[in-house]
C-alpha cells in the first residue's frame, strides 16, 4: 500500500511537470493547428534562463526570495524565444503544406539545443541547478511515503498556473478572443479579433508555463542539460494528445494520467520489461496506442485533426 | 480614395525593386558591354599577379605569373564572364538568344565581387593585416567591381524556351559527358584539398558558378537533355561513380568519406520513397537502418554476436531487409487511422522505442540480443565468394583499399535503390502515391488503395534501409544504440528536404553536402548541427522544394504561381508528344 502511494506521489509530480509543458502544445495547436515541436526546447531554455539569472545576480545565495526573480528570468527567456520563433519561422509558413511547419519545427528544435550547448558556458555537460531554501532540501515524509520538497513546489505551481490560465481564458477579453480564434479563425477576424496577436499570445502563454516547468525540473533534478527538452517535450506532447489536443483541461488531466501511468509501470510491471529502463518505452507505447485508438483523447479534442 | 493610393504604392514598390540594378546601371548603360569585357580581363589579369605577401595563406597565392588554386577560380569566373558577354553581343549572340546572359552576368559580377572581398578579408585575417595583401588582389577586386557595374548596365532580355531548342543528339550527349567528367574530376580535386578555408572557398565558388548557370537558364536545358537521353545519363553516372576510387590511388581517408556518403545517401533515398513520393513524414526512419545493422551484427562472425547461426552474407542481407520491412509494416499500420502530424509523432515514438529497446536487451532488462549500450563490437570484414573486403587489391597498378571495396558494394546497393525508386515512381504505384500526397480523400474516391499503398511505402522504404544497414554493420565494425538517435533521423530528413523531395539527384546532392561538409571542415564540425537546424528552417522558408526541385512538388509548395503551373503543364504536354512519336 505504501508502495502504491509512493508511486502515485512520484507519478503526480512527474505528471504535473508534463501537464505544465503540455498546456503549451495544446494552446498553440488549438489556435493554429501546429505541433510546435520546438516547445520542449522552450522549456529547456526556461530552465537555463533561471540558471543564468541566478548565476549573474545571486551567485551563492540560497534564500527563498531569489526564486521569484529566477522564475521571472526563466519566463523572459522562454517567452522571448517563443515569440521570436513564431514571428520569424512559423508566421511566414501559414497556409503552406503541413509538412513545411513540422520540418521547420524540427530545425528550430535542433538549432536551439545546439545554440545552448555551444554558447552557454559549460553547457556541454550537465550543469548543477542552484539549491533554494524551503523548496529543496531534506525530503518530507508522511507515514513511509517520502515527498520531495521540489515536488510540492511543482504540484503547487501546476495548481496555481492552471487556475490563472482558466481565469485568463474565460474571464478576459483576450481569452475570449483566443476561444473565438480557435473556434473559427476567419470569422473571428471578421469580428475584429486581431488573429496575429492572439497567436503570439498563445505562444507566449505556452512559453510562460514551460518556463515554470523548467524551473521546477531544475529543482527536482538538481541539474539542467541542453538535451532535457527533447524527451520532456515528447512526453508532454503525449500528455496533450492523451487529454485531447486543443483542450486545456485535457492537457492537465493527460499530464497527470501519463505521469501516474509511467510511475506505475516502473513499480508494477513484473519481470524484465518492468523497471526504470523501460519506463520511456511504456510511455511511448501509450502515446501510440492513444494516437491510434483514441486520437481525440480522454476529454475529447477541441480540434479535429484536419490532415 | 484610400484604395487607389494603396494600389499606387503597390506599383511603386515593385518599380523600386526593379530599379536597384537599373539605378547603378543607367549611367554606365552606353558603355556597359566594354565595361564587362574590360572588368573580366582585369579580373583575370590580377590573378596572374601575387595576391598575398606570405606564402602560407589560402594555399600559396604569393608567386607572380603562377596562379594558385583560388586565383584559378577567379580566372574561370573571368572566362565565364567573357563568354556571357560575347553571348550578349558579338560572335556568340545566337547562343545568347537561348541563355539569359545579362542576368547571369549580374549574378556572376555580384558573386565575384563578394568572393574577392572575402578572399582579401581572409588574407588580411590570416596573415595579420591588410598590409600583406599584394596589389594583384586589389586589381582583381577592381576587375570584379567593374564587371558588376557593367553587368548592371546591360538590359536583361527574355530568352527563348529551351524546350524548343532541338540540337543534334551528339551535342546533347557531349554535354552530358562533359558535365559528368567535370563532376568526377571536380570531386577528386575538391576532396584532395587539405586546407579547410580553401575547401570552403572552392565549394562557395562552385555554388556561385552553378547559380550563375541556373540564372542563365542553362540547367533548364540540361534538365531537358537529361530527360531525352536518360539512358546515356544513367550509364555515364554509373561510370563516373565506378571510376571515382581510381582517382584516389589508395587514399583511405577520402574513400571512407565516400562510403559514408553512400550509406547515408542510400538510406536517404529509401526515406525519400516515404516522404518524397508518398508524402508521409517518417521521423523514426533511422530505426530501419538500425534494424538492418543489428541483424548484420548478430549474424556476423563477431565474437560478441548473440546468435549462433552464421549464414552466408547474402542470406543475412535478405533477413535484415525482411526484418526491417516487417518493422516498417508495424510502424506503417497506424497510417490506417492516423495521418499528418500525428503520424509523424507515431513514427518518432517508434524510433525512440527501437533505440531504447536496443539499449535494454542486454540480458538483464530483457533477453540478451544486443549487449545493451555497449553494442556489438569487432564485426569482421565481409567475405563474399572468397573476396575479402578487408584486404587491399591492385587493379591496373592502382591500389584499392578496404573502403574502396565497400564503396563498390555500396555502389551496387545505391544503384539498386535508385532503380527501385525510379521504377516505382514511374509506375501505377508511384502515381498512386502522388495522388495520396496531393489529396488523400480524392485519391481514395478515385479508387486508389490508399492504405495498401501507404503500407507499401513504409515497408518498401524500410526494406531498402535494412539492406543498407547490414552492410553498414560490417563497414562500421561495431553497432551501438547511440548511432540510431532521433537526430540521425532528422539528419536524413534534412538531406531529403535540402536536396529536393521526390528526386534522386537532389537527395544525392543533399546527402553529399550534409556528410562531406563536417568531414572536410574541422571548424564546422562542432557547429554542424546548429547549421543544419537553421538550414532546415531557411529551406522551408525560402525554397521548400529543395535544391533540385521536382516540378510537381514545386507546384504543391507554390500553389498560387500560375506561371509555374503553365510550365509544368507544357512540360507534360511535350513529354506526351515525345512518348507518342
Amino acid at each position: 500500500m505504501t508502495d502504491l502511494l509512493q508511486q502515485l506521489v512520484n507519478g503526480l509530480t512527474l505528471g504535473s511537470l508534463y501537464a505544465l509543458i503540455a498546456v503549451g502544445y495544446t494552446v498553440v495547436y488549438g489556435i493554429v493547428q501546429l505541433i510546435n515541436f520546438a516547445h520542449g526546447e522552450v522549456f529547456m531554455i526556461g530552465a537555463f534562463g533561471a540558471l543564468a539569472t541566478w548565476t549573474v545576480l545571486f551567485q551563492g545565495t540560497t534564500a527563498l526570495w531569489v526564486l521569484p526573480v529566477m522564475i521571472l528570468g526563466a519566463v523572459v527567456a522562454s517567452v522571448t524565444t517563443a515569440v521570436i520563433m513564431e514571428r520569424i519561422a512559423y508566421r511566414p509558413l501559414r497556409g503552406a503544406p503541413r509538412l513545411a511547419p513540422l520540418i521547420t519545427a524540427i530545425g528550430i528544435s535542433v538549432a536551439l539545443q545546439e545554440a545552448v550547448r555551444l554558447f552557454y558556458p559549460g553547457a556541454k555537460s550537465k550543469i548543477p541547478f542552484p539549491r533554494i531554501d524551503v523548496v529543496t532540501g531534506p525530503a518530507l515524509s508522511f507515514g513511509g511515503v517520502t515527498v520531495q520538497r521540489a515536488a510540492v513546489f511543482t504540484v503547487g505551481a501546476l495548481l496555481m498556473s492552471a487556475a490563472l490560465l482558466w481565469w485568463f481564458v474565460n474571464h478576459t477579453r483576450t481569452g475570449h478572443g483566443m476561444q473565438a480564434v480557435s473556434e473559427d479563425k476567419d470569422t473571428a477576424r471578421l469580428m475584429g479579433v486581431n488573429v496575429d496577436r492572439i497567436i503570439v499570445i498563445a505562444f507566449a502563454l505556452g512559453a510562460f508555463l514551460a518556463a515554470i516547468a523548467g524551473v521546477a525540473q531544475g529543482l527536482l533534478n538538481a541539474n539542467v542539460d541542453f538535451r532535457m527538452g527533447f524527451l520532456a517535450g515528447l512526453k508532454a506532447f503525449t500528455a496533450a494528445v492523451l487529454g485531447g489536443i486543443g483542450n486545456i483541461q485535457g492537457a492537465v488531466v493527460g499530464g497527470l494520467v501519463l505521469g501516474v501511468a509511467e510511475a506505475l509501470a516502473v513499480g508494477f510491471i513484473p519481470g524484465q520489461f518492468g523497471g526504470s529502463a523501460w519506463k520511456d518505452v511504456w510511455a511511448f507505447v501509450l502515446l501510440i496506442v492513444v494516437l491510434v485508438f483514441r486520437p481525440q483523447g480522454i476529454l475529447g479534442a477541441r480540434v479535429v485533426d484536419r490532415a | 480614395m484610400s484604395t487607389s493610393t494603396d494600389i499606387d504604392t503597390g506599383y511603386a514598390d515593385e518599380a523600386d525593386q526593379v530599379s536597384i540594378w537599373d539605378r547603378i546601371g543607367r549611367p554606365v548603360a552606353p558603355f556597359a558591354w566594354p565595361l564587362v569585357l574590360g572588368g573580366a580581363v582585369i579580373l583575370a589579369a590580377g590573378c596572374f599577379l601575387s595576391w598575398s605577401y606570405t606564402s602560407d595563406v589560402l594555399g600559396n597565392l604569393s608567386i607572380d605569373f603562377y596562379p594558385g588554386a583560388i586565383q584559378n577560380l577567379m580566372i574561370i569566373a573571368a572566362i565565364l564572364a567573357v563568354l556571357f558577354a560575347l553571348m550578349y553581343r558579338g560572335p556568340l549572340s545566337r547562343l545568347g538568344e537561348w541563355l539569359a546572359s545579362a542576368t547571369a552576368l549580374r549574378t556572376l559580377g555580384l558573386g565575384s565581387t563578394v568572393f574577392m572581398a572575402l578572399v582579401i578579408a581572409l588574407i588580411g585575417l590570416q596573415s595579420g593585416g591588410l598590409i600583406n595583401v599584394m596589389p594583384g588582389a586589389w586589381v582583381s577586386l577592381v576587375g570584379a567591381v567593374l564587371l558588376l557595374v557593367g553587368a548592371a548596365g546591360l538590359t536583361p532580355r527574355a530568352s527563348r524556351d529551351p524546350l524548343h531548342a532541338h540540337l543534334p543528339a551528339w551535342l546533347d550527349i557531349l554535354t552530358i559527358v562533359v558535365l559528368l567528367a567535370t563532376v568526377l574530376f571536380g570531386a577528386a580535386y575538391v576532396l584532395d584539398i587539405e586546407d579547410g578555408t580553401v575547401f570552403s572557398l572552392v565549394v562557395l565558388f562552385t555554388g556561385l558558378v552553378a547559380y550563375t548557370l541556373t540564372r542563365a537558364g542553362f540547367f533548364t536545358w540540361v534538365g531537358i537533355v537529361a530527360q531525352t537521353h536518360r539512358r546515356v545519363l544513367m550509364l555515364g553516372a554509373v561510370a563516373v561513380a565506378f571510376l571515382f576510387p581510381f582517382t584516389q590511388d589508395g587514399s583511405d581517408a577520402n574513400m571512407s568519406i565516400a562510403t559514408q556518403v553512400l550509406i547515408f545517401a542510400s538510406t536517404a533515398l529509401g526515406l525519400n520513397i516515404v516522404v518524397g513520393l508518398a508524402g508521409l513524414l517518417d521521423l523514426g526512419y533511422i530505426a530501419f537502418l538500425g534494424a538492418g545493422a543489428y541483424i548484420g551484427a548478430m549474424f556476423s562472425h563477431s565474437a560478441f554476436a548473440t546468435i549462433g547461426w552464421k549464414p552466408n552474407f547474402l542470406v543475412v542481407v535478405v533477413i535484415g531487409a525482411l526484418v526491417s520491412a516487417t518493422l516498417g509494416l508495424i510502424i506503417g499500420s497506424p497510417t490506417l487511422r492516423v495521418s499528418g502530424d500525428y503520424l509523424a509523432i507515431v513514427t518518432l515514438a517508434f524510433g525512440e522505442i527501437f533505440r531504447l529497446a536496443m539499449g535494454n536487451l542486454d540480458g538483464q532488462d530483457g533477453p540478451k540480443l544486443t549487449n545493451g549500450p555497449n553494442g556489438i563490437p569487432a564485426i569482421p570484414d565481409l567475405e563474399i565468394g572468397g573476396f575479402s573486403f578487408g584486404e587491399t587489391h591492385e587493379v591496373l597498378g592502382i591500389t584499392l583499399g578496404r573502403f574502396a571495396n565497400y564503396y563498390f558494394l555500396l555502389l551496387l546497393l545505391a544503384a539498386f535503390i535508385i532503380t527501385v525508386f525510379t521504377r516505382l515512381n514511374d509506375s501505377r504505384i508511384g502515381r498512386g502515391w502522388i495522388a495520396i500526397r496531393e489529396d488523400e480523400k480524392a485519391a481514395e474516391a478515385m479508387g486508389v488503395n490508399t492504405f495498401g499503398l501507404k503500407l507499401f511505402a513504409f515497408a518498401g522504404g524500410a526494406f531498402l534501409a535494412g539492406m543498407a544497414g547490414t552492410i553498414k554493420a560490417h563497414h562500421d565494425v561495431s553497432v551501438t544504440p547511440d548511432q540510431y538517435i532521433f537526430l540521425e533521423s532528422a539528419f536524413l530528413l534534412a538531406a531529403v528536404v535540402l536536396g529536393g523531395m521526390g528526386t534522386v539527384a537532389g537527395v544525392l546532392i543533399g546527402a553529399t553536402i550534409l556528410k562531406l561538409m563536417p568531414e572536410k571542415l574541422r571548424f564546422v564540425a562542432d557547429y554542424r548541427l546548429l547549421i543544419f537546424g537553421l538550414l532546415l528552417v531557411l529551406m522551408m522558408r525560402f525554397r521548400p522544394e529543395g535544391i533540385v526541385a521536382s516540378k510537381r512538388r514545386q507546384l504543391e509548395f507554390h500553389e498560387e504561381d500560375e506561371e509555374l503551373a503553365d510550365r509544368v503543364e507544357e512540360v507534360h504536354l511535350v513529354e506526351e508528344q515525345e512518348a507518342k512519336a
